[in-house]
């Protein structure tokens, strides 16, 4: 948080035609090896694991050898697309990962720019501390936390509210079903808009000075100041980061929806993972895992080149 | 922890059965070989099998840190009486992958037990098939198993024998009940020990109580709470509904004792009726409105309170919360079992025998050059001076006859409760399971136990509160409150949720889906005004049709028959 990071200016490279390829290859020798264990890993981990999407295409043993296995087509996938429940889970999914996006991008940068406003150096560290901290709690403390705070017994927020006279009886917040999504949002917002704002506050602290400086001179306050210089100063990190974090909205891992999940809000509880864990591999169906996982991949990567077009076409900011 | 439902399910059942009995497996203290030949059982023929040295190579799937090469006391006292040294290998790592490793490069070693992975074996024909072996020279494994013996074949298809079952004991017997219809001692103490056999005195008990003391050390009374955690929705909430109408676990399903017809078990109209019941619980705010929105936790941490009046639980699941509750005195708010139906037309079948299961152990190879040796030996293993020397030792080394009655020397018990490793490894006792054995509760010819868990031990656990509300209803155990052994049958496909489901059925899948449809309709029904209670439940009912379990409870069906037939005997070569 303390580092400056300043957005990286394009490296001023030649347009080079593809003829001269070699010639810079051999000139920059020592920038491609330098790379090399890099590209190397990435591949090794990241590509070769993908012939294992052979599975899903067929109908995978364990203990047999590829050559033995039975190939049937898009069997699995088409067993997928006529489950009404995968509709349901990817329902749940999507739901819950716009709503995490759209909370959790907004009051991080909001509180990040007030952080920034603070005075008192030791006042501003603290108040980040304190406010990170509950990112490195586990989901498993932090639903405990939330059903003994939402609990009709003694727990905090029912008795608030019965102590201010709003409510008569307990509310069984837990059993609404269509309060869930929202339980999750805000619990996953309690936990992270501490840790998530530190990006922006990075960014912030990398706006030059001399132009608050200069706002100042022009008679701007305080609010025309994080209007016209501070949020500005940041946007470019902000569109980076939102359009990463949409080609990451369908997989927002299970333990939040597990951990805060019963039986009576399952239909809205239940995510596309664990579906994929529940009907894939909890009954050694290597394969109808395999096939969920790739339409994830596919819908992932249609999301982000989606989003990557929209803010090229608009903002001129883009990942690619 | 959610991702193996049909596994989980299954060893819940088992870890219940288990459960249901005092103490843990016996596998850490056996006997030895009592030298009263006088009192062996028939068929022992001990005399006539070669007592030459012979060395026997075995492997075993499970490391053995106790394993002292036969030099403990009942190893030498085996080799001795047998002239048979074992050399085992025990697997390091994934026993599967080297069970694998061995069918495959044909090198056998004379024995093996491969735990589950028998296929690769079998396919590779590495294994003998025993039934001529047991037939004509091993008496008292025959014996032990009586007309049991065709639950060791191994399928329809192959009804070859390929393994004494060494894992699962024969006549294993239940020595106290642990539920599902709990009821804190004070409750029925305070009531002057009401009948307790349906669903309405438990309710009316539960009411009678809640209404004196509306509070419990000063927070508010809970009549009954119930679990509906992931799968512990199963122990507290859905199981309970067969217990209740007189059908023994069968897991998900409820066999047709006549027809082997397998139906999900809450299609029975029974069972509707109980889930009405809770449903109405409910209403008149008995239930616990948390009941099923809690988790294990938070369950747990309300029972220790002291002030759930009643669980609808097994005991391993309130074990905790019961020994904090002991901890703090408060004895009173432990529970006590009853064997609660719907209504008296039902008897509750908690103790429906299942009969042996057969199962893993050990088998012999083609490897063995004398197979009638080994299985002779197998057999001494299983006759009563083999059974009592592998759970007691040796009579004046590790236990002698106090008044008839069998007990451990004062300092070999010593050693038993203070140092089981050293008991294992100098006394070799509980090392030598080979063969099949006699579960707990199977008395031998002296009328002492073959295993060293016995009644007594229960009785001791119980504490004066127990005793006393147990004497209030007339009883010594909880269990001489249920319905016995001898007033039901032996089911003849043993325990449905034991029979192996092939991978490639649809059953798993239908299962899981049935699984999700079942743990949301079944909670909302309880919660439903009770006007809208059947509404709700036909709606689930309609659910599990469109999820295909007609086509599983078929497929079910036919796996029962055929596991019928082949313990039966109808298969044979």
């Amino acid at each position: 948080m303390e580092t400056i990071t300043q957005p990286s200016k394009p490296v001023d490279v030649k347009k080079i035609k593809s003829r001269r390829f070699w010639k810079t290859a051999v000139q920059q020798r020592y920038l491609y090896l330098m790379s090399l264990p890099f590209v190397i890993w990435v591949f090794v981990f990241n590509y070769i694991p993908i012939w294992g999407w052979t599975m899903a295409f067929q109908k995978y043993k364990p203990a047999k050898t590829f050559f033995e296995q039975e190939w049937v087509g898009f069997k699995y996938f088409q067993e997928l697309l006529a489950d009404e429940r995968f509709y349901l889970v990817l329902r749940n999914t999507l739901a819950m990962s716009f709503l995490g996006l759209l909370v959790g991008f907004t009051v991080p940068i909001l509180f990040a720019v007030l952080i920034n406003e603070l005075k008192g150096r030791f006042f501003k560290r603290s108040l980040q501390t304190i406010s990170y901290l509950p990112h490195f709690v586990s989901w498993v403390v932090v639903a405990g936390i939330v059903y003994k705070m939402l609990s009709t017994e003694s727990g905090g927020i029912n008795d608030l509210l019965l102590w201010l006279g709003v409510i008569d009886t307990p509310i069984q917040f837990m059993a609404k079903e269509t309060w869930f999504w929202g339980i999750v949002t805000v619990s996953d917002l309690w936990k992270e808009m501490g840790w998530n704002s530190i990006i922006f506050l990075a960014a912030i602290t990398g706006i030059d000075p001399e132009q608050f400086e200069a706002a100042k001179v022009d008679g701007a306050g305080r609010w025309r100041q994080i209007w016209h210089i501070t949020l500005p100063g940041i946007r470019s990190v902000i569109i980076v980061l939102l359009i990463l974090s949409i080609g990451n909205l369908i997989s927002i891992g299970f333990e939040k929806q597990m951990l805060l999940g019963n039986p009576l809000v399952v239909d809205y509880a239940e995510v596309l993972d664990l579906y994929a864990l529940n009907y894939g591999i909890g009954l050694n169906r290597f394969s109808f895992g395999t096939a969920v996982g790739i339409f994830n991949s596919f819908v992932s990567i249609i999301l982000l080149f989606t989003a990557n077009g929209i803010f090229k076409r608009y903002s001129k900011e883009s990942v690619m | 922890m959610k991702k193996k439902f049909s596994k989980a399910a299954g060893s819940l059942v088992i870890a219940s059965l288990l459960a249901s009995v005092i103490g843990c497996s016996n596998s850490g203290t056996s006997n030895d070989p009592a030298n009263n030949t006088g009192n062996s059982t028939g068929g022992n023929n001990t005399g006539a099998v070669s007592t030459e040295p012979m060395t026997l190579t075995a492997f075993f799937p499970d490391p053995n840190t106790t394993w002292n090469n036969m030099q403990d006391d009942v190893g030498k006292y085996i080799t001795e009486k047998t002239g048979i040294t074992l050399k085992p290998e025990f697997a390091v790592g994934d026993p599967e992958q080297k069970i694998n490793l061995i069918a495959a490069s044909g090198e056998y070693p004379d024995l093996i037990s491969p735990k589950g992975t028998s296929g690769a074996l079998i396919d590779a024909g590495a294994l003998l098939d025993l039934t001529d072996l047991i037939e004509e020279h091993a008496p008292n494994i025959k014996a032990m198993l009586g007309d049991q013996i065709n639950r060791l074949r191994y399928s329809n298809e192959d009804p070859s024998i390929y393994f004494i079952p060494s894992l699962e004991a024969i006549d294993q017997y239940y020595f106290d009940a642990g539920g599902p219809f709990n009821l804190q001692h004070e409750v029925v103490k305070e009531l002057g020990y009401p009948k307790m056999r349906t669903l309405k005195d438990y309710e009316n008990a539960i009411k009678a109580y809640k209404e004196k003391h509306p509070t419990i050390d000063g927070q508010p009374t809970i009549g009954l709470s119930l679990l509906a955690d992931d799968w512990r929705i199963m122990i507290s909430t859905t199981n309970p509904a067969f217990w209740a109408t007189g059908a023994p676990d069968d897991g998900e399903f409820y066999i047709d004792p006549e027809t082997y017809e397998a139906i999900l078990h809450y299609k029975r109209p029974e069972e509707r009726e109980y889930f009405r019941w809770l449903n109405h619980m409910n209403d008149i705010g008995l239930l616990d409105k948390e009941s099923f929105v809690q988790k294990y936790d938070q369950y747990k941490a309300k029972i220790a309170s002291g002030r759930v009046l009643a669980t609808i639980d097994q005991q391993w699941e309130i074990d905790e919360p019961e020994a904090t509750l002991k901890a703090a005195g408060k004895h009173e708010r432990t529970y006590g079992h009853y064997p609660i139906t719907l209504d008296e037309t039902y008897k509750a079948a908690n103790f429906q025998q299942t009969g042996f299961n057969g199962g893993w152990g050990l088998g012999i190879t083609t490897a063995a050059e004398d197979p009638v040796r080994i299985i002779k030996f197998l057999d001494w293993l299983a006759s009563e001076e083999g059974q009592i020397l592998i759970n007691w030792g040796i009579e004046g080394k590790h236990y002698e006859y106090v008044d008839g009655k069998r007990v451990f020397l004062p300092e070999i018990q010593d050693i038993r409760v203070n140092d089981n490793n050293r008991f294992k490894k100098e006394f070799g006792i509980g090392n030598y399971n080979l063969s099949l054995r006699y579960g707990d509760g199977v008395k031998d010819s002296t009328g002492n136990y073959y295993t060293t868990n016995n009644p007594e031990q229960v009785l001791e656990a119980y504490s004066d509160v127990e005793k006393e509300v147990l004497a209030g209803y007339g009883a010594t155990y909880w269990k001489d409150l249920f319905p016995q052994e001898d007033e039901f049958e032996v089911k003849p496909w043993g325990a449905a949720w034991n029979i192996p489901v092939p991978t490639d059925s649809v059953i798993p899948v239908t299962q899981q889906k049935a699984n999700d449809i079942v743990r949301k309709r079944i909670p909302e029904a309880i919660l439903a005004k009770p006007a809208d209670f059947d509404k709700v439940y036909d709606t689930m009912l309609a659910e599990l049709d469109k999820a295909g379990v007609k086509k599983m409870e078929e497929e079910y069906t036919e796996l029962v028959r055929a596991r019928v037939e082949l313990w039966s005997g109808q298969v044979t070569k």
